[in-house]
């Protein structure tokens, strides 16, 4: 047992690094798919932390937790995803507004900036500064994926991507919130992607197109 | 248990309309279901009266919900009636008929009361996101272009704003853990407040917690700058329900707002909060008032009309106070009022001239009497002219902002209130004068459709004359939360 607990110990300290390596493949993936593949392996990183939090502190909670994520994450919202770009039968780029070099370069300055956020708070609230900060560059980079990318399913990726930032402070800082809440929040994630599919059917057969940056009838 | 009617009883409300397939039977029975929520919200607002605050582990109700829930359940009212009017014309589609729409206004009436009735702030911002979802399709509902453009920003804009307050919420629930707080009670909003009260919190992370949730919930509320899912969900939405957007969950955002202020300012003391609240406020009143002035859509300049009193109501919030926390919550309950009756008016015009286009509109007066009338009362009042009630606040507002002298507040106030009191009555009167066109059918104003507006413009009227003692007591109530 004692192997368990130092691997769970390890698990903790380094899946910044895995995290911060997923980011940077979505800054260059081209394809719609690719991201899907990246958020789910982000999600199975993040399954694996639950799970070491959950046996280090030995939690029930956090196990059950580890389980959701583990479900919705990794698997389901990962098929939801596949089976919608199936069936939209739209072209699967991502429609980057910018190249993959100047992406690399956007996400490498923000998780410099991540860095530089939470120095100041680390050492007051004693929590491992990696983990917050690979916390805090997620939440960067999926608001960077909403405002970069043209492709409606791609800003429902950031979006994920962004709260997965934000399981993940809630998780480094205060092993997670109580389970209902836990749920609850898992839940609006769940029904809220849920109406964004629907959406982006509607999108596509009332403009024919998913490319929401020429959604623009609306202004001023 | 007194909590759990007045919350589950849209929830089976919106379960029951789904089984109603004739339109007639689906009015009769949202019509019903609206009156026994109406009850059980009297119920739990009198329960709040006579015992004073009900608290339970994740409901709890106290003067300040008492007041909103009050303001929901007059509006919602006012949007129903108004609605089994309106819908006559909208066309049956798969998911666009009545029962569709009441059950969704049911759904969205459900997250709307949990807003109010959170006891943990966890569920207060789970249910803060339902509010979204719950709308979202409501505001698609049409399904035009507009419509799902609109419906689509709706959701992405509101879901990430939320996704910070989200953020906001855990970095405060690290406060209270640090503090000393257990893991289960550390979301409880009363045990939050004792233990703000005793400075049991670091000053640095309930600083940064409010910066997020200010940013989050202030997207709902629809502070500038980001505010821009708001004029196109309020224009795009049939009128029922972008009156109930304006009128309700804008309110139910601040809602959340201010108990976040409460805390903030029991922890770290009024002044961080409140500059906040002051400079999102004034910023959105000045951008908002100077949006209103070159509107060419009605319902779009009804909207960031919403922006510029959410402004004021925060500058009030902001400015704290007796007169301005006094005229912050009465300004939410005569804006609500105020601008449900401009939206009614606003949908009449679109029925009526098939347009919301301001400038495709000329001599109502002549054409259609009554709702030419209802703009013009509606207009009036909520540029804040005695002796309608907006008056009344928005004086209120500004005797604190020069009580406490804070010239500059008061001035740009000033200013922002002259240039909205000229922009829109010449939108306005635009519309209603001149000669009217050639060929108008016959003006369509349904008699359900005629009393809503009555009864709100009587109300706004009575309001700002003399407010009644039922209600001043309820005032005091939740003003005793707020101080």
């Amino acid at each position: 047992m004692e192997f368990v607990g130092i691997a769970a110990g390890k698990v903790v300290s380094t899946s910044a690094v895995f995290l911060i390596l997923t980011i940077v493949g979505l800054a260059v993936a081209r394809r719609i798919s690719t991201c899907v593949l990246l958020f789910s392996m982000q999600s199975v990183i993040i399954t694996a932390q639950v799970a070491a939090t959950a046996y280090l502190e030995n939690s029930r909670e956090a196990w059950v937790v580890a389980g959701l994520v583990f479900t919705f994450k990794v698997l389901g919202i990962p098929y939801a995803f596949f089976w919608l770009v199936e069936r939209l039968k739209s072209p699967r780029d991502v429609k980057a507004s910018t190249t993959p070099a100047q992406s690399v370069f956007v996400v490498v300055v923000m998780v410099f900036i991540s860095y530089a956020a939470v120095r100041s708070y680390v050492f007051g609230i004693r929590v491992p500064e990696d983990a917050l900060a690979a916390a805090v560059a997620l939440i960067l980079t999926g608001a960077f994926l909403m405002v970069s990318r043209k492709k409606a399913l791609m800003q429902m990726l950031g979006l994920l991507v962004l709260e997965n930032g934000i399981f993940l402070a809630a998780l480094t800082t205060t092993f997670g919130m109580p389970l209902v809440i836990e749920m609850g929040v898992l839940f609006d994630v769940v029904v809220g992607l849920l109406l964004m599919g629907i959406f982006t059917f509607r999108i596509r057969d009332t403009f024919e197109h998913l490319d929401v940056s020429r959604l623009r009838r609306l202004r001023g | 248990m007194v909590l759990i009617w007045p919350l589950f009883i849209p929830l089976l409300g919106a379960a029951l309309l789904l089984l109603c397939r004739d339109r007639r039977v689906a009015d009769a029975v949202a019509l019903a279901v609206c009156g026994v929520e109406i009850l059980a919200i009297g119920n739990a607002v009198w329960q709040v009266h006579r015992w004073g605050s009900i608290e339970g582990r994740y409901l709890r109700a106290d003067g300040l919900t008492s007041f909103f829930l009050v303001n929901i359940a007059f509006i919602s009212a006012l949007s129903l009636v108004y609605a089994t009017g309106y819908l006559r014309h909208v066309g049956e589609g798969r998911f666009s008929s009545a029962r569709w729409f009441y059950a969704l206004v049911y759904l969205f009436l459900f997250t709307m009361v949990g807003v109010c009735l959170s006891a943990n702030l966890g569920l207060l911002w789970i249910m803060m996101e339902a509010t979204t979802l719950a709308s979202a399709f409501l505001v698609g509902f049409y399904n035009t272009e507009g419509a799902v453009e609109a419906g689509w920003k709706y959701i992405v804009v509101c879901t990430v704003g939320i996704a910070f307050a989200l953020f906001g919420t855990i970095v405060f629930y690290l406060a209270a853990v640090k503090g000393g707080l257990s893991h289960a009670s550390a979301l409880n909003w009363t045990t939050l407040l004792a233990a703000a009260s005793q400075k049991q919190f670091d000053p640095n992370l309930v600083r940064l917690a409010f910066v997020f949730i200010l940013v989050g919930y202030g997207t709902k509320v629809g502070f500038v700058p980001m505010h821009s899912w708001l004029p196109d969900a309020h224009a795009e939405a049939p009128t029922p329900v972008s009156a109930m957007l304006s009128a309700i969950l804008l309110n139910c955002a601040m809602y959340a707002l201010i108990r976040y202020e409460i805390l903030a300012s029991r922890a770290i003391g009024t002044e961080f909060a409140h500059t906040l609240l002051l400079f999102f406020g004034t910023f959105s009143i000045v951008v908002a008032g100077l949006l209103i002035l070159v509107q060419r859509n009605l319902k779009r300049m009804l909207a960031y009309s919403s922006v510029e009193h959410m402004g004021i109501i925060a500058i009030g919030v902001g400015l704290g106070g007796p007169l301005g926390l006094l005229g912050a919550l009465l300004h939410t309950f005569n804006h609500s009022t105020a601008k449900a009756l401009l939206f009614f008016g606003a949908g009449n015009v679109r029925h009526n001239f098939g347009t919301l286009r301001m400038d495709r509109v000329r001599g109502m007066a002549r054409s259609n009497p009554r709702t030419a009338g209802v703009l013009i009362v509606g207009g009036l009042a909520i540029v804040g002219l005695p002796p309608f009630s907006l008056f009344v606040s928005e004086f209120a507002i500004l005797s604190e902002a020069f009580t406490q002298s804070r010239y500059l507040i008061g001035g740009v106030f000033l200013l922002v209130l002259s240039l909205v009191f000229g922009g829109f009555l010449y939108h306005l009167l635009r519309m209603i004068c001149g000669a009217s066109q050639e060929t108008q059918p016959k003006p369509h104003f349904a008699r359900a459709e005629f009393a809503v507006m009555v009864v709100a413009g009587v109300c706004l009227l009575y309001f700002g004359v003399h407010i009644p003692a039922a209600f001043s007591v309820l005032l005091r109530e939740a003003m005793t939360v707020l101080q």
